[in-house]
């Protein structure tokens, strides 16, 4: 067992890492609900959305947080073009997506990833940069922790919290999470399906980017077009772990795995590779004994 | 040997909702019995635990004094118990045919041999008036159709006992008659046993041996189908429903 | 189970037996760069017709396949590393790693439907990569160097043999009682288990089959190579190859596999040397359209529209 004080920074530092993978997640659960098919290039528009903020930071000198609104406002427009392209077809129209039409947004989206992947790296190449910005660290005690994580957590659950007042408190929110439980029903009280689909697929891809953009600061060099293989499925963990369609999901999720990753290194000789490969695995459990997720 | 199915005192809760909550009953080859009770009361859930689709909660299913309430579906219809579908779910991208077929197949009859299978599922087809849409896509079929193929294909299994749900439900009174005079007719020749849930009353008490009347997932009466008819319970609950549905 | 009368195994397979029979014979005499390549295109198609056995074949979208590749390929190494064995040996110890790999696997996540069951394998891949950077007998994150000789005509016939077994094993999978049983899986699993059939023996029999035949290729693939590092071996790219492959050819379909595997591997290979990276830009899109617009791919739509065609193409 290693000693107290290193428990408790990667506890806290596990925490903080934690509520930025809740965004990505929350993205990931937000489209999850509407379309009821997970979008296999989430990852990329993760990718998308920290290559925002590296350029917003090199063309105008923008910190990551900065960037955060700039990006949620371009994941907003990708998301309703998305919506179109991809889900518009296979859900109007229908109560639920069938397996044939779950099967083919699985494949087009893994096939745009293929593209976005690529395209990133024919545009950007596939070298790693990253978005130089520090504020400094602060003292808690015993435990340092980075400033620039503490502002990112704190950003992050704010977006959170406002999405979920959004979604619980307007009219559009309770019409959205209407849609994600029963399609049919939505029509019968008259919400229009497909702006209220469209609408929260965008809200989505949103929050994704606007996720992306704060993973950066995590990331000192690990921006490159192929970063969405490793949060794509730390995404989709998350949102298994919190429960599909839960909406303080992902946040339980998106801890449960920070700390998983951060504190069980300490517990497999320090081999953080070894820590994420349980905290993916983690899913399998989780699916077979709860497949509703960690929270009731 | 005629084969006895049991279902003693089984409970199945989904979450919180308890769709059944300690039914009890006995069904024998040879047999029809009725299971009738208002929408949501629990009869498809009843049939489901039968047939394996969903474990109980609580409590024993036997086939001849063995337990198999936690064997796979597979398994079960391996023994000779087959349901259909409420909603049905025919293969869609395969002829009736070749629905039937496989389930001569893999039923309890677990014919090996395809062209034999074939010739059985043609059989069966014809049985149930299916024979002229037999090389037809299922996808192509009406509902009523589809009903009769669910029909069709627990035949091919060979199903000693046969777990039915709603297959009479949404017929004109003349197709009813019609459909219930096969189903005598078939189980007279053949001698399955069946339990044939029904919300509709009508056809359950013309069928059936002996009827179950199930409410909230618990039974409240059971006999012939004069003595529940009379059953004060039954007309209080059942009848009661009906009539509030009927006055909304 | 009786074999179908040997006339009546149809013109497809025929076909297919032609074209190997073809290449099998021809193959001492075609130069080696481009017997490099054939051998390539071999490797690809005998994934391809892998990832066919289970998402062509059940509709379970498997993201995860590349697992059973990079395990073929750490098996042949460490077997030909560590055990000296013959590298043809090594190909034969990776299939079975990849079965055994499978049978484990798929016991678990074929319980998961859709979705589920992709990011399952998804996660299962990227965890797997993370798991054999930390195994010391398996190059401790470094990957496995072997110095194998260059001899193609090997790994040509190699790979021939394991492609030829899985073609006719697909055909005689999908013509027999099971093939009833399998389509059955595809097109309603509830409604399967209701006439009889046991859906999770069946899954995992075309799982470990399907894993089986990846080891294989990878073991051929990594032996031409002449080693395995983990972050080639484990990029997911590999798995996103084979779905792609079988999308464009047509899932589930006996000819399917082969075109979609030249279909992919011939224009990376051009594009290869012109502009690295390019090729999947428009593969990526080429599956976009034909997912969304073509589901049936090239040999399901060639079968939709053209009906003399369906009685010889499958
Ligand atoms: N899979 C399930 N999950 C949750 N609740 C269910 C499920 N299946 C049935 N129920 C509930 O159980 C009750 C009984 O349903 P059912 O057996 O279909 O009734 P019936 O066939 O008599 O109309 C209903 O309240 C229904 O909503
Ligand atoms: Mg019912």
């Amino acid at each position: 067992m290693a000693d107290a004080a290193l428990f408790v920074t990667d506890l806290a530092l596990g925490l903080l890492l934690g509520c930025v993978f809740a965004v990505i997640a929350h993205g990931l659960n937000l489209i999850w609900g509407v379309a009821k098919v997970v979008n296999v290039a989430h990852g990329e528009f993760i990718m998308l959305g920290a290559y925002g903020a590296y350029f917003f930071n090199v063309w105008f000198g923008f910190n990551p947080l900065l960037s955060v609104p700039i990006d949620a406002a371009i994941g907003l427009g990708v998301g309703v073009i998305f919506y179109f392209f991809f889900l518009f077809r296979e859900l109007r129209g229908k109560e639920s997506m069938g397996p044939q039409s779950e099967m083919v947004t699985l494949v087009a989206t893994f096939g745009l990833a293929l593209v976005l992947i690529n395209l990133a790296q024919a545009l950007w190449t596939g070298n790693n940069v990253g978005i130089p910005w520090s504020p400094g660290v602060v003292q808690i005690g015993s435990v340092q922790l980075p400033l620039g994580g503490l502002y990112v957590a704190i950003t992050s659950v704010a977006i959170i919290g406002l999405s979920h007042v959004f979604l619980s408190k307007t009219y559009l929110g309770n019409a959205i999470r209407a849609y994600s439980q029963d399609i049919p029903a939505t029509q019968l009280v008259g919400i229009n399906p497909t702006s209220t689909a469209a609408i929260g697929t965008a809200l989505g891809f949103c929050i994704t980017m606007a996720g992306g953009a704060l993973l950066t600061v995590w990331l000192p060099t690990g921006i490159y077009p192929a970063m969405g293989n490793l949060y794509a499925p730390i995404s989709f963990v998350i949102v298994v772990l919190g429960g599909p369609g839960k909406m303080w999901g992902s946040l339980v999720g998106g801890l449960t795995l920070g700390v998983i990753i951060d504190v069980g290194q300490l517990f497999v000789g320090g081999s953080i590779a070894l820590a994420t490969a349980i905290g993916f695995l983690i899913l399998i459990p989780v699916l077979l004994f709860r497949p509703e997720g960690i929270l009731r | 040997m005629t084969r006895v199915l049991e279902v003693s005192d089984v409970h199945k809760y989904f979450g919180g909702v308890r769709a059944v909550q300690g039914v009890s009953l006995t069904v024998r080859e040879g047999q029809v019995v009725g299971l009738i009770g208002p929408n949501g009361s629990g009869k498809s859930t009843l049939l489901n635990l039968i047939a394996g689709v969903e474990k109980p909660t609580k409590g024993a299913i036997t086939l001849d004094g063995q337990r198999i309430d936690r064997w796979p579906a597979h398994r079960i219809v391996g023994q000779g118990i087959a349901k259909t579908h409420q909603i049905p779910k025919p293969f869609l991208a395969m002829t009736c045919r070749e629905n039937v077929a496989v389930a001569v197949m893999f039923g309890n009859h677990k014919q090996r041999q395809s062209a034999k299978a074939f010739d059985e599922a043609g059989r069966v087809l014809a049985l149930v008036g299916l024979e002229r849409k037999a090389d037809m896509m299922s996808s192509n079929l009406t509902v009523q159709e589809r009903k009769r193929l669910e029909f069709a294909r627990v035949l091919g299994t060979g199903a000693r006992i046969l777990l039915l749900d709603e297959i009479f439900a949404g017929l004109s009174p003349e197709e009813l008659r019609a459909a219930i005079a096969l189903f005598t007719k078939l189980q007279r020749e053949t001698g399955f046993g069946a339990v044939v849930v029904e919300h509709v009353m009508r056809a359950v008490l013309t069928l059936s041996e002996r009827v179950v009347v199930i409410e909230e997932g618990m039974k409240i009466a059971e006999g012939t189908a004069n003595e529940v008819v009379e059953d004060p319970a039954v007309i209080e609950a059942y009848l009661g429903v009906e009539a509030a549905r009927a006055t909304p | 189970m009786k074999l179908p009368a040997f006339r009546s195994f149809g013109a497809t397979l025929w076909g297919i037996g032609l074209f190997l029979v073809v290449l099998g014979g021809t193959a001492p005499w075609i130069p080696a760069f481009l017997l490099t390549v054939l051998i390539q295109l071999l490797i690809f198609a005998t994934l391809a017709y892998s990832m066919n056995l289970i998402t062509g074949l059940t509709g379970y979208v498997s993201f995860g396949h590349v697992v059973f590749m990079a395990f073929g390929g750490y098996a042949l190494a460490f077997g030909v590393g560590t055990l000296n064995l013959h590298p043809v040996a090594g190909v034969a110890f990776g299939a079975v790693v990849g079965l055994a790999l499978a049978l484990g696997i798929g016991l678990v996540t074929l319980r998961f439907r859709g979705v589920y069951f992709a990011i399952a394998t998804l996660v299962v891949a990227v965890a797997a990569l993370y798991i054999v950077l930390e195994i010391k007998e398996l190059g401790d994150g470094q990957g496995i160097y072997l110095s194998l000789r260059f001899e193609p005509l090997s790994w040509f016939y190699t790979i021939w043999v394991i492609l030829a077994i899985e073609v006719v094993l697909t055909y005689w999978i999908t013509h027999g009682r099971i093939g009833y049983g399998i389509r059955s899986i595809k097109s309603d699993e509830d409604a399967a288990k209701t006439v009889g059939i046991n859906a999770a023996r069946v899954k995992l029999f075309l799982f470990a089959l399907s894993g089986l035949f990846a080891g294989g290729a990878g073991g051929v693939y990594y032996w031409t190579l002449s080693g395995v590092f983990p972050y080639q071996a484990f990029d997911l790219i590999f798995s996103l190859q084979m779905l792609a492959m079988i999308v464009i050819g047509g899932m589930g379909t006996l000819l399917g596999p082969l075109i979609g595997a030249v279909a992919v591997y011939i224009p990376s290979y051009i594009f290869l040397t012109v502009l690295s990276g390019f090729q999947f830009i428009i593969i990526g899109i080429v599956v976009i359209v034909i997912a969304l617009f073509v589901p049936e791919g090239i040999v399901g739509s060639l079968r939709k529209y053209i009906p003399e065609l369906r009685g010889v193409l499958e």
